[in-house]
């Protein structure tokens, strides 16, 4: 069967019942057109009418030929299954590829808030610890984003070299660790040393990572993590970096500096830095 | 103040690597065996005389027939590396000089500990016999299962990159 033959199938079953509308339609065509050539100076008052037959023929279209359209592609389908399925596969491939993702995304959302629900238990309990209500408790986190924790890392080995905390809860220097791994995984596994991996979600916290010669900052934020808050993030470690750390930590030099002698910074040292710059930042 | 070093954990599938981290970190050992995927980074503070502690932070890889397909970014900055392999299974020794090039080359100038392990398995007298035939120099033989001579192998790493800083 070749396109011209569906094509036929597709008019017949589109178009046969509306045969009879059409003749009628054109019968009254007709009759006005003789009445035209009879009444000439009638032409006025006729040519609106006809325009006005014509528009009510259009909308009449849905509510009249619809059902006998859906009835005889119903039995149409029936009888040539093969041929309707070839003459609409393009068509339908798109509206379940559609479907397909939309499912999928409703899916992901269906997650989400399962998510959300597990969220609400965790604040639930946490309410019930310190003795704020779940409402205190959402708009704490809803709030603005704050700098939770500074680690100062080699790049390469993943030790920790110095970090600024407000409240020590985990083990730095393996979370130093593993950041590391991740990190090295991910900018490996696409093959691209030169990109280096931004930020990892983790829970409630984000995970910002800024990579310079020979260490690499991961600095963790609770609360609303925006583009903005994020630029201003981005200011003050580069305002650490360029104040501190590239001279004394990737012995980068200005010009005029060089004659200084190169001391080796001490942990403690770099430690009231990252105070000093991370520690009453508002980002 | 209080020294942090890097040491890798390398060898083939099923040698005993997590296991040996983790008798040496928690003191125990499983029969389980749960194969593992990517990096697992633990950490131990270990005392080399008084006021004289060292961080091992030990990343246990996951195990591997081919030793060039080892993640060199795993591999960067590391200051001290383990291998290895297990007395019962030939396949995991029997290019053992090979595979030691191998990570030689991808890690020039690191001290590097070779370890047999699942000593608990074999007879002792024949592992020498065992060793001496296939020229290999192996470091320690342990056994995660009952601990021999683990701690010890942890120590003269942790000795070595004491003495390297
Ligand atoms: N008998 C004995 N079994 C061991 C020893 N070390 C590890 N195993 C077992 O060998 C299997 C593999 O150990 P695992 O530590 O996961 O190996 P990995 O793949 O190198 O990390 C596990 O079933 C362990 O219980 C040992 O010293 N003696
Ligand atoms: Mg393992």
């Amino acid at each position: 069967m070749n396109e011209n033959d569906k094509l036929e199938i597709l008019k017949d079953i589109l178009f046969d019942d509306g045969h009879k509308f059409e003749e009628k339609i054109s019968k009254r065509v007709k009759n006005l057109e003789q009445t035209l050539n009879q009444k000439k100076k009638f032409s006025d008052k006729v040519d609106p009418l006809i325009t006005q037959q014509l528009n009510e023929f259009k909308e009449s279209i849905p509510s009249t030929l619809g059902p006998v359209i859906t009835a005889t592609l119903k039995q149409e389908i029936k009888h040539h299954k093969d041929d309707v399925v070839d003459a609409l596969y393009p068509v339908l491939g798109k509206m379940v590829k559609k479907y397909v993702a939309q499912e999928m995304q409703l899916l992901q959302e269906k997650i989400d808030n399962q998510l959300g629900f597990l969220k609400r238990w965790k604040l639930k309990i946490n309410s019930i610890f310190s003795g704020k209500n779940e409402e205190e408790l959402v708009l704490d986190q809803l709030a603005v984003a704050k700098i939770e924790q500074v680690l100062l890392i080699e790049k390469d080995s993943g030790i920790l070299k110095a970090s600024f905390s407000k409240s020590k809860t985990i083990d730095e220097e393996m979370v130093s660790g593993m950041l590391t791994a991740i990190k090295s995984f991910v900018e490996d596994a696409f093959n691209q040393r030169s990109q280096n991996l931004e930020s990892i979600e983790y829970e409630l916290y984000q995970i910002h990572l800024q990579s310079f010669a020979t260490h690499y900052m991961a600095i963790v934020i609770s609360g609303n993590y925006t583009t903005s808050s994020k630029d201003k993030l981005q200011d003050v470690i580069f305002n650490f970096y360029n104040s501190f750390m590239a001279m004394n930590l990737d012995l980068v030099f200005e010009t005029d500096t060089t004659n200084k002698p190169i001391e080796t910074v001490s942990k403690p040292r770099i430690e009231r830095e990252l105070k000093k710059y991370f520690g009453n930042a508002k980002i | 103040m209080q020294k942090s070093k890097k040491v890798v954990v390398l060898g083939h599938f099923g040698v005993g690597k997590t296991s040996l981290i983790r008798r040496f970190v928690t003191n125990s050992f499983s029969d389980n065996y749960k194969v593992t995927i990517g990096v697992h980074i633990t950490k131990k503070v270990v005392e080399i005389s008084n006021e004289n502690t060292i961080s091992l932070i030990l990343w246990d890889l996951e195990g591997t027939d081919k030793l060039d397909t080892i993640r060199n970014a795993y591999l960067l900055g590391t200051h001290g590396l383990v291998f290895v392999f297990d007395v019962t299974r030939p396949s995991t020794f029997e290019h053992l000089n090979n595979d030691l090039d191998i990570v030689r080359s991808k890690v020039p100038n690191t001290p590097l500990i070779i370890v047999g392990n699942k000593s608990d398995l074999v007879d002792l007298a024949e592992l020498d016999v065992l060793f001496k035939k296939n020229s290999l120099s192996v470091d320690f033989v342990t056994s995660a299962k009952t601990g021999e001579t683990v701690d010890d192998l942890f120590l003269k790493m942790a000795t070595l990159l004491n003495e390297d800083a």
